[in-house]
């Protein structure tokens, strides 16, 4: 009973990742058949990779007649960034065990992980809810592609808004992360440093390259005050 | 299905699972040093952050440009979520917003 509810909440703390990924799900499915593939192809994707970024590039690969070695070298220096996010739920999972993990971690996604952590509460040791949102999201985005595929010259996906669905979410999510000047100083050097690696370098290594310095810098900023602050109590013992 | 499909397919499925499951696999049977904690922390608005600015500031095509479009529709969502607090609203704002800016700009 516990879990049924547990497991509704996050379907519904996954509807705003829905609204993004049904209309970038149609875009995928639609450039993919494009690129040669089935729809059963392409559904088998979108279930089994369930990587956006990766799966896009993929399709161009697939469409330049390029090979499967390039295309999976590719999509893991790609999704390399999940490394972090993955390291990050791993606070809130303690005590669950290894299979279900596999399960919660099949399904890790930028947004759903963004949507996943602006309520800290509901996830800690709560696989149901983080399923639940995962599940309903991992759904949208093979649904989208699969109706991408077979219908996308039919679908209007650039209308309404929807292409900033995504971008809005992730802002008010960033937003929400924000609840201290070290968390300011964080999305600052985070946001210009990921700006200068994509600039400077090819790939996706700017996700993992950026968060990394900038979750850095707000360690050292929390380390520094932190021995100010022990230095301040000391000098008020003193006196 | 064709065998090349699959096995890209197939190999892709696996290379996107392993940085997914290894970290939360091995570091929730670890004992982590507080230090790292905090730093990881600050990993979700480091994210966030990258992944935000990208969008903003790179076209589809990997060439920066300023977009008054996105920009003034991320500026209205950064400020209605910070005033207001809600997903859902700050969501169907920002696509008000960049939908109704089409029409101006």
């Amino acid at each position: 009973m516990m879990n049924n509810d547990q497991f509704r909440e996050g379907m519904k703390a996954a509807l705003p990742v829905v609204l993004g990924y049904l209309p970038v799900g149609v875009a995928f499915g639609l450039l993919a058949r494009n690129a040669g593939l089935t729809p059963s192809e392409v559904g088998l994707m979108s279930l089994l990779v369930y990587a956006g970024a990766s799966q896009f590039l993929a399709i161009e690969m697939i469409f330049k007649g390029m090979t499967w070695l390039p295309i999976v070298l590719a999509t893991f220096f790609i999704n390399l960034r999940h490394f972090l996010m993955s390291s990050h739920f791993s606070l809130y999972f303690k005590n669950t065990r290894i299979p279900l993990l596999g399960l919660l971690s099949t399904q890790l996604t930028d947004e759903s992980f963004a949507v996943a952590i602006s309520n800290l509460p509901k996830l800690k040791n709560n696989p149901p809810y983080l399923i639940g949102l995962q599940l309903t999201s991992h759904l949208a985005w093979v649904i989208g592609s699969i109706g991408g595929a077979l219908f996308g010259p039919f679908i209007k996906i650039s209308e309404y808004g929807l292409p900033f669905a995504l971008p809005s979410l992730f802002i008010c999510l960033l937003v929400f992360q924000l609840k201290s000047v070290r968390h300011f100083c964080t999305m600052v050097v985070a946001g210009v440093s990921a700006l200068f690696f994509k600039w400077a370098l090819q790939g996706n290594w700017y996700i993992l390259l950026a968060a990394l310095l900038a979750g850095g810098v707000g360690l050292v900023i929390e380390i520094m005050n932190e021995k100010q602050k022990a230095g301040g109590g000391r000098q008020e013992g003193h006196g | 299905m064709r065998e090349e499909t699959l096995a890209i397919i197939f190999g892709m499925a696996v290379v996107t699972f392993l940085p997914r499951f290894l970290p939360m696999a091995f570091l929730t049977r670890w004992v982590i040093p507080e230090r790292v904690k905090m730093g990881l922390g600050y990993i979700p608005t480091a994210i966030l952050s990258a992944i935000v600015f990208s969008i903003l500031f790179f076209n589809g095509g990997g060439e920066v440009v300023i977009q008054p479009h996105s920009l003034l529709s991320a500026v209205s969502v950064f400020i209605f979520s910070w005033k207001v607090k809600r997903l859902w609203a700050s969501v169907i704002l920002g696509m008000l917003v960049y939908w109704g800016l089409e029409f101006l700009l």
